[in-house]
């Protein structure tokens, strides 16, 4: 080593630009540490023998169901680490009898102490060892315990899943801690200039109310102090069960993972204990429609000097279908086609410059400042909604352009913009399953509600089959239901609930003429 | 779109995967493909990995920014890179936006301060289409007057739209403080002025003085043959001039001054401050250690709650338990002959001093006692980090195309890996002490900032007067 650092110092190789000026400074210490450029390959190092890719990656999902029910997924994927988690069916969906917000809580006191590990700082520990990291999320139906790390560490992992998930010790320190971090967490929430957190939360009030896939995600500030460890028990007896579990892995040897899975998750008792489960709730999502509305002073939301525009923001949504039917493919062929965005918004081509919300919105009305559908789906109901927003004085404006453009849904397709929103949906597809996450949440899910996965070019099969008759018909369809409504900001001007209906069951959308002799 | 380089704990993000064979042998075998790496004639780069996905990202990395900027036309840089997506010889603006969404692609590009980007995401089998539009945009751009006009407008918007972000604002004054009066004290966007009267000739000139073959690389990863990919450089990159006599343009030099810049409003809700001192340039064999020492800073917002999930990081805890902040994260950023790392820290008025004292602490505690454990830990940390995010075409695309800009070469995982093992808490020490002890940092703070401790107090917590 000795040697090799006098010949650099010479600068006998390389691309002198660089390292000439690297050379700049001279290195400060006299330790072990070499004072070689990066520009220059640091001698003594191994050479590297790479891999080759073997064609394309054609691999299967494969799927083993354990004695108590718990399914095993996996996926192999090039690469030398792994995502390895446990998807559990248990969501702010699940929480009708009990105290709103026990998910919440869950998520952030994911990988905290359990029976063999004293600390999240154990646990870390033992992750780093295999270049690993952590993360759980909850939605509304499902909690994921997820786990990246070099695949040669899967049975570290899944006995530290099981644990995680089965053994959480639940101190009141780290409940009390949990309770301080959601209270900034909502805090958060609401002084952030993007309101799409809040909005979606609304119209899910407002489609699904009281039920399922409408209760409040976020834990309500009033309840955080009476979620305790008893509460979090009673609801885990009740939903943490094999039958409502896949443990899901990406990257790893099917056998090996079952292996583990057999060892960790099978005949072990719960700390909550293993008594029978009563209260499950296996409601269905009801949709009822309705508007939530809030009114919330917007004219400075900015946290800084610079102001940003007073905004008022609405989301219209009408019930889709579920992932399970047939129809969904339609559905996601058509969000993709109304696309939209901010009007003023960073990136270039491909962001969807011609779907209908930028050139029938957008680019008409300059006024208004954002028009983007989303496609939320769940196993038993799914939302299709219209988030725009505009100057306060004029939302009754703004919201007639957005019933219309539903109306328009049903109208004539375009077999250029159909074309082009399918191919856009197969490529956003493909491009997000480059990912190893992506690709474990989608094979968890898939697991969970239907014990097998789809696999990527069946899917684009599937789309590809789309015709405007089917757009054309599940929009029909949608129309026909009473439509779901958020609204927050200024609303002085907003329409009547009825008025939005009207106008949504009309043949052009307008909203029912106000003929006031005094105004 | 403009990109700082703040927060770049991707500053050297290198390889995918791990290795697997011990660490003894002499060769070692990796699960990840190769880098391979071809130039053409004219001196630009051909690099790609490939690993048989059905999509793919090609894009043009290019060793040009707002550093080659002078006062004048400060924002040059910028302003093209808006202009790229605005109509060629051969596709108006309107094709070209058809063509890409049509084919279900992307293309975007940012400008960084010492780097420009352009680059395509897309279905595998249309790589050769996206290789030609790359090609057709930075060589064959219109630069029409009509649309240089229109495009001045969108640009001042994004500045407004940057207005708002104050860690972006707070950023940008931490580099007018810090690099004062040379370019990289400069911002990306340019000032207003320069917005409104930087026109075409301004913008043809950047390109013939910039834009030359052994400045660029065409990086590609994803479902990319690299055979393939040589082939369609060579026929469209081709003739894209090499060197021109007389050499590339050197680097304007950037000195760095410790200073700061303070803008008070007490209206604002939570002050936002940035202190740093000066750090070493990209290939700089200092810049692993520091970017250790950053790890151990590391970073903590207050959602993140009590459960830290940096633990190697003290300050997170200190932070928590004396509710100090609300966020703050360490940062090295590089560039090729200098660099800033520091710390980035959004606070309540009242808890500034505080805030400020025991990051002063860590970083003294970084130049005297830091520990071995410590050490190992953040070593761990940043190995992980750096390889977990190379994950998708996009993020490998980016790490090979900056890699290869700023070291002429994609550092195999192996070489970095034995970087940073041979790092010890001597090494940070020393490291940490050449760079922080007694250096004076740039400063830049905006809002409620009564309580943050004058210039010179800040400078004497910079060392400790005690054996």
């Amino acid at each position: 080593m000795a040697a090799a650092m006098a010949w650099l110092r010479r600068g006998a190789w390389g691309p002198a630009r660089r390292c000439g000026l690297a050379a700049g400074r001279s290195y400060s210490g006299g330790g072990a540490y070499p004072s070689v450029s990066l520009t220059c390959p640091l001698p003594g190092v191994p050479k590297a023998v790479f891999a080759a890719a073997e064609g394309r990656e054609r691999f299967e999902t494969r799927v083993t169901v354990l004695e108590n029910g718990l399914r095993v997924a996996s996926q192999k994927k090039f690469g030398q680490f792994c995502t390895v988690g446990l998807l559990i069916n248990s969501g702010s969906r699940h929480e009708a009898k009990y105290l709103s917000g026990i998910s919440h809580f869950l998520e952030k006191l994911a990988f905290s102490s359990t029976a063999q590990f004293g600390s999240k700082d154990e646990i870390l520990l033992t992750l780093e060892k295999h270049g690993g990291i952590c993360d759980c999320q909850a939605s509304r139906d499902t909690i994921m315990y997820a786990v990246s790390a070099d695949a040669k560490g899967l049975d570290t992992v899944v006995n530290l899943l099981a644990d995680v998930a089965l053994q959480p010790r639940l101190s009141d320190e780290e409940i009390e801690m949990t309770r301080t971090a959601i209270r900034f967490e909502l805090e958060d929430l609401n002084m952030r200039p993007d309101p799409e957190p809040l909005l979606t939360e609304m119209i899910h009030a407002a489609a699904y109310r009281d039920n399922t896939v409408g209760l409040n995600r976020f834990c309500p500030v009033e309840n955080t102090d009476k979620i305790d460890r008893e509460v979090l028990h009673s609801y885990l007896r009740n939903y943490y069960t094999p039958d409502r579990m896949v443990l899901a892995g990406v990257g790893i040897e099917h056998e090996q993972l079952v292996e583990c899975a057999k060892k960790y998750l099978l005949g072990v008792e719960p700390v909550w204990g293993s008594g029978q489960t009563k209260d499950v709730d296996r409601s269905v999502a009801q949709y009822t429609g309705g508007i939530v509305k809030v009114e919330k002073d917007m004219s400075d939301v900015s946290l800084g000097p610079t102001p940003i525009p007073e905004l008022t923001h609405i989301m219209i949504g009408l019930e889709s279908c579920s992932f399970l039917e047939d129809d969904f493919i339609p559905f996601a062929v058509l969000n993709m086609m109304m696309g939209g965005g901010g009007s003023f918004s960073a990136g270039g081509p491909g962001k969807g410059m011609f779907t209908r919300l930028y050139l029938n919105v957008l680019n008409r009305h300059h006024w208004m400042y954002n028009a983007t559908s989303y496609h939320h789906s769940y196993e038993d109901t799914g939302l299709l909604c219209i988030h725009a927003s505009a100057d306060p004085k004029q939302v009754r404006e703004m919201v007639e352009i957005i019933t219309r453009e539903f109306i328009l849904m049903a109208g004539a397709v375009g077999e250029v913009e159909l074309e082009r929103a399918k191919t856009q949906l197969k490529s956003m597809l493909m491009m997000n399953l480059e990912s190893r996450p992506v690709i474990f949440e989608d094979v968890g899910r898939q697991v969970l509600a239907t014990n097998t996965r789809k696999l990527p070019h069946e899917l684009c099969a599937l789309i590809s089959q789309v015709k405007s008759t089917d757009i054309k018909r599940v929009v029909t369809k949608m129309l026909h239901k009473k439509p779901a409504v958020a609204a927050l900001g200024d609303l002085t001007d907003l329409p009547t609930y009825e008025h939005i209906q009207a106008a949504l069951s009309s043949k052009d959308g307008r909203l029912p003429r106000m003929y006031r002799l005094f105004r | 779109m403009r990109v700082t380089d703040a927060f770049s704990l991707q500053c050297v993000h290198v390889g995918t995967g791990r290795l697997r064979a011990s660490k003894a042998a002499t060769e070692v075998i990796l699960n990840v493909p190769e880098t391979r790496v071809s130039p053409l004639e004219n001196g630009l780069q051909v690099a790609s990995e490939d690993s048989g996905l059905s999509t793919c990202t090609v894009g043009l990395w290019i060793d040009a920014g707002s550093r080659y900027e002078n006062e004048k036309n400060n924002g040059t840089a910028h302003f093209l890179e808006h202009m790229a997506f605005k109509g060629t010889k051969k596709r108006s603006q309107l094709d070209l936006e058809l063509e890409i969404e049509n084919m279900g692609a992307h293309l975007n590009a940012y400008t960084s301060r010492e780097q420009t980007v352009y680059y395509a995401k897309a279905f595998s089998k249309d790589l050769p289409r996206a290789v030609e539009i790359l090609a057709d945009i930075i060589q064959n751009s219109t630069l029409g007057e009509a649309e240089i006009e229109r495009e001045r407008g969108v640009i001042l918007r994004e500045m407004q739209e940057v207005e708002t972000n104050l860690q972006e604002v707070v950023f940008d004054y931490l580099h007018a403080t810090a690099y004062q009066k040379t370019a990289l004290g400069r911002t990306i966007l340019g000032p207003t002025e320069n917005i409104k009267s930087i026109n075409r000739n301004d913008l043809v000139e950047y390109i013939t003085t910039h834009y030359k073959g052994p400045r660029m690389v065409l990086a590609a990863a994803g479902g990319v043959s690299h055979d393939e990919l040589l082939d369609l450089a060579k026929c469209h990159f081709g003739n894209l001039p090499s060197a021109p006599e007389g050499g590339l343009p050197p680097l304007p030099p950037c000195s760095f001054t410790g200073s700061e810049i303070r803008i008070r409003d007490d209206k604002m809700p939570l002050a936002h401050i940035a202190i740093a001192v000066e750090a070493a340039g990209w290939s700089h064999p200092d810049t692993i250690p520091l970017m250790v020492a950053n790890t151990l800073i590391g970073n903590w917002d207050r959602s993140f709650g009590g459960g830290v999930q940096n633990l190697s990081s003290k300050l997170a805890q200190i932070a928590c338990h004396g509710n100090l902040c609300h966020s703050f994260q360490s940062f090295n950023t590089c560039y090729t002959d200098t660099g800033l790392w520091g710390l980035y820290m959004v606070c309540e008025p009242s808890t500034i001093q505080d805030m400020v004292h025991f990051v002063q602490r860590e970083w003294i505690r970084l130049c005297t006692t830091v520990t071995e454990n410590e050490v190992a830990r953040a070593k761990n940390l940043l190995k992980t980090n750096m390889l977990l995010q190379l994950d998708g075409s996009t993020p490998i695309c980016e790490d090979i195309g900056r890699q290869m800009l700023c070291y002429k070469r994609r550092i195999p995982i192996p070489e970095l890996e034995a970087r940073i093992e041979a790092i010890d808490a001597q090494t940070i020490r020393e490291v940490c002490t050449k760079y922080i002890y007694d250096k004076h940092p740039a400063v830049a703070a905006v809002g409620p900032i009564e309580q943050l401790p004058e210039y010179n107090k800040i400078c004497s917590g910079m060392y400790w007067v005690r054996e």
